[in-house]
């Protein structure tokens, strides 16, 4: 009940932030919710299936190129956001095909070598990615369902409501697939690839799922990105990139649903703060992030459900 | 009787070593099969062998007549292999409950619903609470499966291997590391839940007195082959086996 509370307090919270924030307020929330969702879908993969990936940002940038390109042909913020999700499932799944076929260090490595492949075409292909300059002019065009519905998304306030709208939509999907059949299965495989075999299940094949799905959650939160900022650079595809979720994830908690998301709120107040004192945020960061994984192995979430230091 | 699993000149090699050699054997349905000899013996290996958790560098394996020689194990399992390990391999992170739910949301083929509630999967649910009463553990539902004692961690390793209603069931050291007492108990229970869910076991087991008691076929392993196979009395009477491993006490 407590729970229940807690969460419809949150959503109509965000629900009315407009009406009293200001731009920046709004421009970090957007953000926030952006690196929940890239954590979420990284931590499908970490927290729930066992598999490190170091390669999200590829995915990441997969769909923010993808919803980019899409707008600056045709200007539709539903096909561009639908585009981008696309362009990182096809991605994720064929780079799943060949990542899934190894664990541990292995499978870190392979993300990590293919996520700076896809760095590397950003910033090769000149003739689609723009190269090191990237795609710029990105139109925030109007939520349109053609006959039914058009929005005008040039307020920054209306394109919040679409993201909180996506958002919540992706997390409560999320809720339901580690909740499920599914989500044990996966569960199951971070415990024990061998026991999982020996009760009937293809790791290999819920892996490439998993893989997809996490591939699918960085590209909606890359392709919700361009409209948002105009442009789209290589850098987003970087390795370096790659570690916000894992940061996030780390900060907030591993094996929690809403560890992912705790941890990107946190990750943006602590940079917000830090970075009026020093540029080296990251360093301040990373000093936060050893103390709480020494201290509290699961995160932030491990402090409220009494688990501290256990997990 | 027919033979539920059959081997022909099986051999699984390590560089030099022979870690199972030219096995040729069939394990009749219905009977409770243990598989007994020193270690290093090539027990684990053989089990590993006929589950399908390692592929043999030789020879050929039938289930009730297919060849599964090369078969994965969860394919394995599909058909109606299942098996417990040496070493304890349990999900420490779920729950009891979750541990043998997930075998039989698999053998139903229900765990591929991503949407779905676990709890609504009524028949799985209803399956799993069965299982759990057979092997003791409905006291220990909600337990995370890591934070029980090794003997019911034992327990729930067997109801893992009996949740997806095997047909043949390889048991490897289902009691280790217990208790004299709790050994015997563990084992009535398997050999009870043999013939309640008419599946055929076959285990490996260093107790003799247990096997010898409970045992309606026992074979012998040795540096990778079959030593010698028969009922109890046969194989107490074989001289050579208690040369090499009965030795005067049985």
């Amino acid at each position: 009940m407590k729970k229940t509370l807690a969460i419809g307090g949150l959503v109509v919270f965000l629900a009315i932030l407009p009406h009293f924030a200001g731009q920046y307020i709004l421009y970090m929330t957007i953000h926030i919710m952006l690196l929940s969702l890239f954590s979420l879908g990284f931590n499908l993969l970490f927290g729930y299936t066992g598999l490190l990936s170091f390669g999200q940002a590829g995915f990441y940038a997969a769909g923010a190129y993808g919803c980019g390109k899409i707008l600056l042909a045709f200007p539709s913020l539903l096909a561009g956001i639908i585009g981008g999700v696309a362009v990182a499932g096809v991605a994720s799944f064929l780079l799943g095909i060949l990542c899934i076929r190894h664990t541990r260090i292995y499978f870190s490595m392979l993300t990590l070598s293919f996520g700076m492949m896809i760095f590397s075409l950003a910033w090769k292909w000149r003739d689609m990615t723009g190269g090191d300059d990237g795609l710029v002019g990105i139109p925030r065009a109007p939520l349109e369902i053609p006959g039914l519905l058009r929005l005008n998304m040039a307020p920054m306030e209306n394109y919040y409501y679409v993201v909180l709208g996506f958002s919540l939509l992706a997390i409560y999907l999320f809720h339901r697939l580690v909740h499920s059949p599914m989500g044990l299965t996966l569960q199951g495989i971070r415990d024990s690839e061998t026991r999982t075999a020996c009760v009937g299940i293809s790791v290999r094949n819920y892996r490439l799922i998993s893989f997809t799905i996490a591939g699918m959650y960085a590209g909606l939160a890359g392709a919700l990105l361009p409209p948002l900022e105009s442009t789209v650079t290589p850098p987003l595809a970087h390795w370096s990139y790659s570690a916000e979720p894992v940061l996030a994830t780390l900060l907030g908690g591993i094996y929690t649903f809403a560890g992912p998301i705790v941890g990107a709120f946190l990750f943006y107040i602590l940079k917000d703060i830090i970075v009026r004192f020093t540029q080296y945020w990251l360093i301040c960061l990373g000093v936060i992030v050893v103390v709480l994984v020494l201290g509290f192995r699961g995160g932030v979430m491990s402090i409220f459900s009494g688990k501290g230091g256990q997990e | 009787m027919s033979d539920i699993i059959r081997t022909e000149g099986l051999g699984k090699y390590f560089g030099e070593m022979a870690a199972v050699h030219e096995v040729t054997l069939g394990l009749k349905e219905g009977l409770f099969t243990s598989i007994i000899g020193p270690n290093g013996a090539g027990k684990t290996t053989l089990i590993n062998l006929l589950s399908g958790y390692l592929l043999p560098d030789r020879g050929r394996i039938f289930f009730r007549g297919t060849e599964v020689t090369r078969m994965r194990p969860d394919k394995r399992v599909k058909i109606g292999i299942s098996r417990s390990f040496q070493v304890m391999n349990i999900f420490p992170r779920l729950t009891v409950f979750e541990n043998i739910l997930l075998p039989v949301l698999s053998r139903l083929n229900k765990n591929s619903r991503p949407l779905a509630s676990v709890r609504s999967q009524k028949e799985a649910v209803a399956e799993a609470e069965k299982t759990l009463q057979e092997v003791w553990l409905q006291e220990e539902k909600n337990s995370p499966a890591g934070k029980l004692s090794h003997g019911d961690q034992r327990l729930l390793e067997l109801g893992i291997a009996v949740a997806s209603n095997p047909q043949l069931c390889f048991l490897d050291e289902p009691s280790s590391g217990m208790n004299p007492i709790e050994r015997v108990k563990v084992l009535e229970l398997v050999k009870k839940l043999s013939a309640e869910r008419k599946t055929t076991f076959a285990i490996v087991e260093h107790d003799m007195d247990v096997v010898f008691s409970l045992s309606d076929w026992i074979v012998v392993m040795n540096r990778g082959e079959i030593m010698a196979e028969g009922k109890p009395d046969e194989i107490r009477d074989n001289k050579e086996v208690r040369d090499i491993y009965l030795g005067e006490e049985i």
